[in-house]
């Protein structure tokens, strides 16, 4: 054993996927380009990128189906080249596309997968009623799934990753295509699972990554542009800009209010209620004060966070959704 | 455990697709009704035939009078030379002509002591209907065919031969009929093999701990205990048809069971080699249809030119519809036809190896 396994295999008692410069290559397409990552135990790791950025064929390999052309990773310590199969037992896989068996009714799909991954016929019995009613699909456990809406099919998606109770999941894209509210079925599901396991979710929502992630990776062209939590994401964009915003609204600016504001402060734009100031440095309490005293009624008041949109378009030049 | 998983939903994915359960009962059983009704009742065809005996033994006469003179849709007249039977024929009043000739009595005979003997007929016939030849050349054939093989020794004279003279259209189609259903295991496999692939079936599967062989025999079980289902129900409604199920049905279903296997291989290879359904499907017909009719599963394929029999001889369906008739109608037992079952048993473990080796690189990525 070289030094370098030994190390490898002590991080893996922290960390739940690790990946050593992984690449994939498709003909002279470099699908996934080199990535590091290092996901904690108990993380909700979110990788956050455009169609096309290689989130999907991040995951298959780390789940095994497709061979890394370079470098290579572990889950839970196990190396996805040499015990591919240590792996599969261990973790969940929500595809992206909706992949259940059309013709099975969800309990007979669920249990499908558990019985593949050897639980006894009463664990599973009662695990898959269990999710069926936290899924909200109890009612419909014995109709065939090809009548199924979008919404519950996805729902069905993810709970066939999680009937064997795995220690890591991967949820490619788990709210791909659904109505807003159908979505926030799903996140509010997830946000249960998180501490228990270890999630490793790709999107390609900023909000969905906003809302769900303890860290983003900022996924384009193969690579890892950014990374942290979202805060940190933010504020280091801040930092780079240089440039704070502050919103206020109120009825009566007045003119002399508004010349006064320019000479301070570098950008003042008002449309009619709304007053938006940005600079290098602002005090939010001093500026707050100031329109005070000049006699202008603030209504409301707030700094304004750039989104992780604006991170993406700050480090790529391009926006996350065309 | 995993196998008998994957194996139950393979089969469940195809029971309760009205679609493709439609196509494995449904369409012989369509056949087999269509193909029953032209044959049944009243409407039972007479085919005038003469018979000019050149042989002339005690043996031909016998087959002349008992067995060619018994079968219900012949009309059998006897003729002393060519030229009058040929004008007749030209005329229409014949549909076809039998020269029986010398030596016919020695080569049943031999056929009798256990000498397996090459029996020549030599019938004239109409071309140009096509049908009504084809039929008669198969009737001709079957009922020379239950003549000559009566594994009973006998002396002619001393006492009467008892011969199988029932001959119902059904015993003919039955076979063919049943083959044609088992054929048609080769669509309904590639298409649930190439549809878990097409819609990623496979591949979420594959981030299970789920081994390759897993998946082929789990498809190949759910494949096999359908094609069972299948041949049993069509078996039954053949039976009920009217087919003299004379020898072993098991023997014979057994038979049927291998050659579902090969299908099931067959379909294997098209999954391997195909990307979706829409690929898969037409090509398992592609190949399946003319495979069935050069095969013999809906007509006699005795008229057909060598070179297209040798062809389809290198399959295993003709040899199924032979096996199969030879149990079924002639009732004779695995010896008999060991030819025929050795040869399927060959192409079954030969596919079934293929399949696996290019399917198992198919799912490699
Ligand atoms: N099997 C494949 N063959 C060829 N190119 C592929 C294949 N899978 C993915 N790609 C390409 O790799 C890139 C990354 O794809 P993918 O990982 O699916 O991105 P994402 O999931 O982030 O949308 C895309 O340009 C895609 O076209
Ligand atoms: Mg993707």
């Amino acid at each position: 054993m070289t030094s370098q396994n030994v190390k490898r295999a002590k991080a893996g008692d922290d960390f739940a996927i690790q990946t050593f410069n992984l690449t994939r290559k498709f003909n002279s397409l470099v699908a996934v380009d080199g990535i590091d990552l290092n996901i904690k135990r108990g993380e909700l790791f979110a990788l956050l990128g455009p169609n096309g950025a290689g989130k999907t064929t991040t995951i298959n390999m780390l789940c095994c189906l497709l061979k890394p052309s370079g470098g290579t990773a572990q889950v839970l310590g196990y190396d996805i080249l040499k015990q591919p199969f240590k792996i599969k037992e261990t973790i969940g896989v929500s595809p992206q596309e909706t992949v259940i068996s059309e013709h099975l009714n969800p309990q007979e799909n669920l249990v499908l997968i558990g019985k593949i991954h050897g639980i006894d016929t009463r664990e599973l019995k009662s695990r898959s009623q269990e999710l069926l009613e936290t899924m909200g699909l109890e009612a419909r456990a014995k109709d065939q799934v090809r009548k199924f809406s979008g919404g519950m099919k996805r729902r069905l998606n993810i709970m066939m990753a999680l009937i064997h109770n795995p220690k890591v999941l991967f949820l490619d894209e788990p709210t791909l295509g659904l109505d807003p509210q159908a979505r926030r079925a799903i996140w509010e599901y997830i946000i249960r699972l998180k501490k228990e396991k270890t999630i490793l979710l790709t999107t390609h929502y900023m909000d969905e990554a906003d809302f769900l992630a303890d860290r983003i990776g900022i996924m384009d062209e193969g690579k890892i542009v950014a990374l942290g939590t979202s805060r940190e994401l933010k504020t280091g964009l801040l930092d780079i800009l240089e440039k704070h915003t502050i919103v206020i609204h109120a009825q009566n600016f007045t003119q002399k209010v508004i010349s006064e504001m320019r000479t301070r402060y570098a950008e003042v734009e008002v449309t009619e209620d709304t007053m938006v100031i940005s600079d290098k440095q602002l005090g939010f309490q001093e500026i707050v004060d100031l329109l005070h005293i000049s006699g202008v009624t603030v209504s409301s008041a707030y700094t304004k966070e750039p989104t992780l949109d604006d991170v993406f378009l700050n480090i790529t030049g391009k926006e996350l959704r065309e | 455990m995993r196998l008998l998983a994957l194996a139950s939903r393979n089969l469940k994915e195809t029971y309760r697709d009205p679609l493709a359960l439609g196509f494995l009962l449904g369409f012989p059983l369509v056949f087999m009704l269509l193909f029953g009704a032209i044959f049944s009742g009243d409407e039972t065809p007479n085919y005038a035939i003469g018979v000019i005996d050149e042989d002339n033994t005690p043996l031909s006469q016998a087959f002349v009078d008992e067995a060619l003179a018994q079968v219900p849709v012949l009309e059998v007249s006897t003729y002393d030379d060519t030229a009058t039977a040929l004008r007749d024929l030209k005329f229409g009043d014949l549909k076809a002509y039998i020269v029986i000739p010398d030596g016919f009595g020695q080569q049943v005979n031999s056929n009798w002591q256990g000498d397996k003997a090459d029996i020549t007929l030599n019938i004239t016939y109409d071309e140009s209907d096509i049908m009504v030849s084809e039929q008669i050349v198969t009737i001709i054939n079957a009922t020379t065919r239950a003549f000559a093989q009566i594994e009973v020794p006998i002396t002619i004279n001393a006492e009467p031969i008892y011969i199988e003279t029932e001959i119902d259209y059904m015993d003919f189609i039955g076979p063919g009929i049943i083959v044609f259903g088992i054929l048609i295991i080769i669509p309904t496999a590639a298409r649930t093999m190439v549809s878990d692939k097409e819609k990623g079936m496979l591949a979420r599967l594959l981030t299970t701990p789920t081994r390759p062989i897993d998946f082929i025999l789990g498809y190949s079980l759910g494949l096999v205990l359908l094609a069972a289902a299948q041949i049993i129900i069509i078996m039954l409604a053949t039976w009920l048809l009217g087919l003299n199920m004379t020898g072993n049905p098991f023997l014979a279903f057994f038979v049927f069971l291998l050659t579902s296997l090969c299908c099931i291989g067959i379909g294997m290879v098209v999954a391997s080699l195909t990307k979706t359904e829409n690929q898969a499907e037409p090509l398992c017909w592609l190949f399946a249809m003319p495979l069935a009719a050069l095969s013999g599963c809906w007509f006699s394929i005795e008229l057909m030119p060598s070179y297209l029999r040798t062809f389809a001889n290198a399959f295993p369906f003709a040899h199924t519809i032979e096996a199969s008739r030879a149990i079924l109608i002639r009732g004779v037992g695995l010896e008999a036809i060991s030819y025929d079952f050795f040869f399927l048993v060959g192409w079954a473990v030969a596919i079934f190896a293929l399949g696996v080796i290019l399917f198992r690189r198919s799912m490699r990525s």
